[in-house]
């Protein structure tokens, strides 16, 4: 497909969902359908020019540019392989959000007003056209345009249920964290631009040649909190959890599968492209830094998720661990990038893991999160505790949400796996170079990482189990029927893509070719990573004398499927009689619902482990009869604190409002005297810097 | 006309200025303090009627035109109109006694020469001593502001302060573009109209002027 008319497509398609909008006027449901299909249509074309840019001719840049909008900086578009590869994740789930999304919404909320749908529509256009054409600018301005608008528009999604007072308020948080960020990038391009007298990435680039060490790297960390605060690394994630729930189900999978990924877009554009050195590796307080963030954000978002009883909620939090998994291979990448010695092909490693591990959560989380979706859409439940016992009654669902589960808890053969042990295999490839504290935190970081694949797995048994296995434990879930095909299908489309990521890895390689080629200006994926044919995944470590590792995921897959198969057999084999159906054993009583093990009591184990940073408070109350041997009901609440938010949050929070406390005691509410103030300043502003010149 | 007589007219209208100046500050009743802003802006018009003969910028004759019309005879007959609908005492009541205004104003005075004495680039233009009679004219028509007990003599220091404002701009770069002079006086036309029909309207409903808004405090 032609690359600037397929831009030009994909344009057209976002601008007539949004239009489709006014279709509400006539029919809620008439604007719901077209403006799904509108994105569809878009998404379909990002996956032609995403397909046809990483399939093409290696290092092309295509720049289109854009209407004149502003006197003072031009507008373009730009695209290479790094902006393909994220149109490739964003039009990826963003098909499948549009086919499930019109039968979630008219599910979840039948009573929604024309008005709501028409909101909806419009913002869920905007919002994935932003995404898209934000990973395809080519200029500061036309960056921080999209950003923004997606910001905006995702604010609009995250409130649009306004049945909920809860969303209104995570809404805000939202908001203000969203743009405490944007204001940082802000600074950290504004800078760039005023030296460079041009917006456009190449005037950038040019100018960041010319600066000095210092100013380099504060411009980095400012760019890596500003992105960092969207794409939700500890501690700056506490808008993550409650923003995301409070959104319509399709829409958290876009969010947290794609928008947190073009928060990492946004930070290898600007550090690897933009910033970087011309020559040389990067200073080496940024690699470690963004390794270590990552290895914290991955430990404690999986942490955090296991106590959560909120379906929605428990994945954002999972989108915490896997951003955090991300950043460790961004970080690694970043440590080995043009070391004498020690980078080579490792960076190239690094950096690929990372950019499969962007694909593949974008996959499983977005299928999670449809799962989710479809749950409490027949059921209107989110709490895991209410439910129980969907297998049987929602199987596609559940059979959906088990591979999704699977794949997040990096087991094999899905796709989880494969970028997992990628990342492994860039760690301990890393971790052999560095010699003394630096290889200590390389290994730390890679058991770190071993740990947060247990706990996932952990999480997701719980998650899994207590939402769908057992019974139900109430009569929402009780009454819960299969959703609807399209929903399925929607599903389903990530569902196959995380079992082909996961199954045939190797020709996934071959779009990682362009981006990491052109980023890293090295080999690209394919020449560093898979080394027999595409079945088999190999690192290739060989160049810089380590051994490398080699795994099969085709043959790792026949194999599974050969054990089941004969565990099968056998079974059937050693089974005398027919099976004979009989009531469970319980000691004389009839078993219920609430014989089956609930989250929280499947949690505690851990929540006893980790006391020290779950802080769990816990009430029980026991109602008795005369005696204590009669209990006629007991009450039990417990809860566990985010560290983050009650260590630092709260403190900022309690600071400001005391601040503003002694500011409101000592004003005096007098109009003369506030003046008279701005007149003393005045002056005193004019003696000081009046007299000095 | 030479460089030497513009620059002894514009000092001569700067003196001026100022002695407007200490008149609104030294005003007993509201009515005086309008009249002498309405003078400073007849002075100020003046003073770009000869920037214009002197630097044969025609922009400045438009802009004296508008200052003559606007500033010197449209405002201060929309503040008169206000005091008179208020209808309430028209003595100034000061925050602070007026001897130590005008000490504090002698201040601002002084220290806006020394400062203007320091900027040496600025002050090579042909207007002489504009720039700190301009400097002193916008910090007095703040002090006005802080000083004055009652919206009106709020405006009155708005005005003055703008007055000072333009006059430094104009005398120090002998016209800024047209289109910035034009939006600089719609600028205090509307800030004089809203503050006005606030003042007449938070006047008829509660009965309060700006020195009760410390009520408002929580």
């Amino acid at each position: 497909m032609n690359v600037d008319s397929g831009l030009n497509l994909m344009a057209a398609c976002y601008g007539a969902g949004a239009l489709s909008a006014l279709l509400a006027r006539w029919s809620g449901r008439l604007a719901l359908s077209v403006g799904h299909l509108a994105t569809l249509a878009g998404a379909v074309v990002g996956l032609g020019v995403s397909l046809s840019v990483l399939l093409g001719a290696p290092g092309r840049t295509l720049t289109q540019p854009l209407p004149a909008l502003f006197p003072f900086a031009r507008l373009s578009l730009s695209v290479d392989g790094l902006s393909a590869y994220f149109l490739l994740v964003i039009s990826l789930v963003a098909v499948a959000a549009a086919v499930y999304g019109p039968a979630y919404l008219r599910t979840y909320s039948p009573d929604a007003g024309p008005a709501r749908q028409a909101t909806q529509v419009l913002a869920l256009n905007v919002f994935v056209g932003c995404m898209a054409f934000l990973c395809c600018a080519g200029d500061a301005m036309t960056f921080l345009l999209f950003w923004e608008g997606m910001t905006l528009a995702s604010y609009v999604l995250v409130v649009s249920d306004d049945r909920d007072g809860e969303n209104a308020r995570a809404g805000l948080l939202y908001m203000v964290m969203a743009h405490g960020g944007t204001a940082l990038l802000l600074v950290a391009f504004l800078v760039l631009t005023e030296r460079a007298g041009a917006f456009d990435f190449a005037a950038l680039r040019a100018a960041a040649g010319d600066l000095d060490g210092t100013t380099r790297t504060t411009l980095f960390f400012l760019a890596l909190v500003g992105f960092g605060t969207k794409a939700g690394v500890v501690p700056l994630h506490v808008w993550l959890p409650r923003a995301h729930p409070a959104a319509p189900s399709h829409v958290s999978a876009l969010m947290s599968g794609v928008m947190l990924k073009v928060a990492i877009y946004g930070l290898l554009r600007f550090a690897f492209d933009i910033l970087a050195p011309v020559a040389g590796p990067l200073p080496s307080s940024w690699g470690w830094t963004v390794l270590v963030v990552g290895t914290t954000s991955a430990v404690l978002g999986v942490l955090y998720a296991l106590q959560q009883h909120d379906i929605k909620r428990l994945l954002a939090f999972h989108s915490v661990e896997n951003i955090g998994i991300i950043l460790i291979g961004v970080g690694l990448a970043m440590i080995l990038w043009r070391r004498e010695g020690v980078g080579g092909v490792l960076a190239t490693v690094a950096l690929t893991a990372a950019l499969l591990h962007t694909l593949n959560h974008a996959a499983f989380k977005g299928l999670l999160f449809l799962g989710a979706g479809s749950v409490i859409s027949r059921t209107h439940v989110r709490n895991m505790e209410e439910l129980g016992g969907l297998a049987r009654r929602m199987p596609w669902t559940a059979g959906l949400f088990l591979l999704g589960a699977i794949a997040i808890s990096a087991l094999p053969p899905l796709n989880g796996f494969v970028s997992e042990w990628l990342t492994f295999q860039a760690l301990l490839g890393g971790a052999g170079r560095f010699h003394g504290p630096a290889g200590l935190v390389i290994v730390f970081s890679a058991a770190m990482l071993a740990l947060t694949g247990g706990l996932a797995a952990a999480c997701f048994a719980k998650a899994f189990g207590v939402t769908f296995l057992g019974r139900p434990r109430t009569a929402h879930a009780e009454h819960a029927t299969e959703a609807p095909p399209s929903m399925i299908v929607g599903m389903a489309w990530l569902g196959a893509l995380c079992v082909a990521l996961g199954v045939a890895p190797g020709y996934a390689m071959r779009l990682l070719d362009a981006p990491t080629a052109g980023l890293l200006h090295g080999p690209g994926a394919s020449a560093v990573v898979t080394a027999r044919g595409p079945m088999v995944l190999s690192a290739g470590l060989t160049a810089s004398g380590t051994a490398a590792t080699a795994i099969s995921m085709t043959m790792v897959t026949a194999l599974l499927i050969a054990l089941t198969a004969i565990a099968w057999v056998l079974r059937r084999g050693s089974r005398r009689g027919p099976p004979r159906a009989a009531p469970t054993w319980a000691c004389g009583m009839s078993p219920t619902s609430r014989f089956d093990y609930t989250a929280t009591a499947f949690a505690k184990p851990l929540r006893f482990v980790f006391a020290t940073l779950y802080r769990p408070r816990r009430e029980v109350i026991r109602e008795t009869a005369g005696t204590p041997y009669v209990v006629r009901r007991i009450h039990y609440a417990g809860e566990v604190v985010d560290l983050a938010e009650t260590q630092i949050y709260h403190r900022v929070q309690r600071g400001i409002s005391s601040l503003s406390q002694s500011i409101r005691a000592r004003s005096t509410g007098r109009i003369h005297g506030y003046i008279g103030f701005v007149l003393a300043a005045l002056f005193v502003a004019l003696l000081l810097f009046g007299v000095d010149q | 006309m030479s460089a030497e007589t513009v620059r002894t007219i514009i000092d001569d209208l700067g003196a001026l200025l100022l002695f407007t100046m200490i008149l609104i500050l030294a005003a007993g009743q509201i009515y005086r303090a309008i009249y002498a802003v309405a003078a400073q802006s007849l002075l100020i018009a003046i003073a770009a009627a000869v920037l214009a003969t002197a630097t044969g910028n025609t922009d400045l004759w438009v802009i004296a035109g508008i200052t003559l019309t606007v500033k010197t005879i449209v405002l201060p007959w929309v503040l008169h109109r206000v005091v008179r609908r208020m209808n309430v005492r028209r003595e100034v009541e000061p925050v602070i006694p007026v001897a130590a205004t005008l000490a504090l104003a002698v201040m601002v005075v002084v220290m806006s020469f020394h400062l203007s004495a320091t900027l040496g680039p600025v002050n090579q233009a042909i207007t002489g001593n504009a720039l700190p009679v301009g400097i002193a004219l916008t910090l007095l028509g703040v002090l006005v502001m802080a000083t004055g007990k009652t919206a009106l003599n709020q405006m009155v220091g708005l005005f003055a302060s703008e007055n000072g404002i333009f006059f430094t701009a104009m005398a120090v770069t002998q016209g800024m573009p047209l289109i910035i002079e034009i939006g600089v006086i719609l600028d205090v036309i509307l800030a004089v109209l809203v503050m006005a029909i606030m003042v007449l309207r938070v006047r008829s409903t509660v009965d309060a002027d700006i020195a009760g808004l410390d009520r408002l405090k929580g």
